[in-house]
């Protein structure tokens, strides 16, 4: 019965291993399939327009340590700095959803590992 | 007897029109929240018909001017959920231009006494922000006596 329970919580925590990150981890992550990483890149990044209606800045603000609005919709976005809201960057579904969508909001096309690299680099100084 | 069916008439037109199914369902799936009201307000499913539904949530990848995609599988159980809930009787479930509703008949009648300055108010920034003025909005309240409009 003990033996059963101890596999029951082996098998759990790998669950959870397979999904929990942290925002150093998947910052590794992405270095691997680019380059290494270059914050003053991800800020300038972060901040622009790129050729689209909105930057990440629209929504987040510069710097993004603190809660901030949707431009449009007025929802509340809780800070995009994992120094400031902890929930941030620790799960790697949820990264992958985000990038994926936003970018194609302000870039038109999925960002490429540098780019994530780069911003989230930044993000992980912003305090 | 006929106290009885007094009672009844009168509970009958006493009862609020909110009766109409807009409240907030008890079983929303999760994901409504973390995928939907990610962004905007959880919509009660009440205020659109199934065909307003079922266009937004095979066009997520152009929602509004946004990309909202999300899991094959996320996106199969909230489209069941949303078509179990959506709205049935005559006033909401008329098609909704846009599949939006801030464009439904029924909305558009309930609002015509905000004036355009109203809307443009940093407080409230759009028509689809329901929270901005209606208190309890989340909870599909939308009532005459919860409503404050921000000043501002």
């Amino acid at each position: 019965m003990i033996k059963k329970m101890f596999l029951v919580l082996a098998v759990l925590s790998f669950a959870e291993l397979a999904f929990s990150a942290t925002p150093q981890e998947l910052l590794k992550g992405y270095e691997a399939s680019s380059g290494k990483a270059l914050p003053f890149r991800g800020e300038e990044f972060f901040n622009t327009k790129h050729g689209k209606e909105w930057s990440c800045a629209s929504c987040h603000e510069n710097p993004p340590n603190h809660d901030t609005k949707h431009i449009v919709t007025g929802k509340l976005i809780k800070s995009l700095s994992p120094n400031i809201n902890p929930d941030r960057f620790v799960d790697q579904a949820k990264v992958e959803k985000w990038f994926k969508r936003n970018c194609n909001d302000v870039v038109g096309r999925e960002c490429n590992a540098q780019e994530k690299a780069d911003v989230l680099s930044w993000l992980i100084t912003v305090k | 007897m006929n106290n009885y069916f007094l009672l009844f008439v009168t509970l009958l037109f006493t009862m609020p029109a909110s009766a109409e199914k807009k409240t907030m369902p008890s079983d929303a799936p999760t994901a409504y929240e973390t995928e939907c009201a990610s962004c905007h307000m959880a919509y009660p499913p009440g205020l659109l018909g199934r065909k307003n539904w079922q266009n937004i949530m095979s066009g997520l990848d152009k929602h509004f001017g946004t990309d909202a995609s999300i899991d094959v599988k996320v996106q199969a159980e909230i489209r069941q959920w949303l078509n179990k809930h959506a709205a049935t009787g005559n006033k909401y479930s008329a098609y909704a231009p846009d599949n939006r509703i801030t464009k439904s008949r029924w909305f558009i009648h309930e609002h015509d006494d905000v004036g355009p300055n109203i809307w443009k108010r940093a407080g409230i920034k759009s028509p689809a922000n329901c929270s901005a003025c209606h208190m309890d909005a989340t909870k599909g309240n939308f009532e005459d006596d919860n409503i404050r409009i921000p000043a501002k």
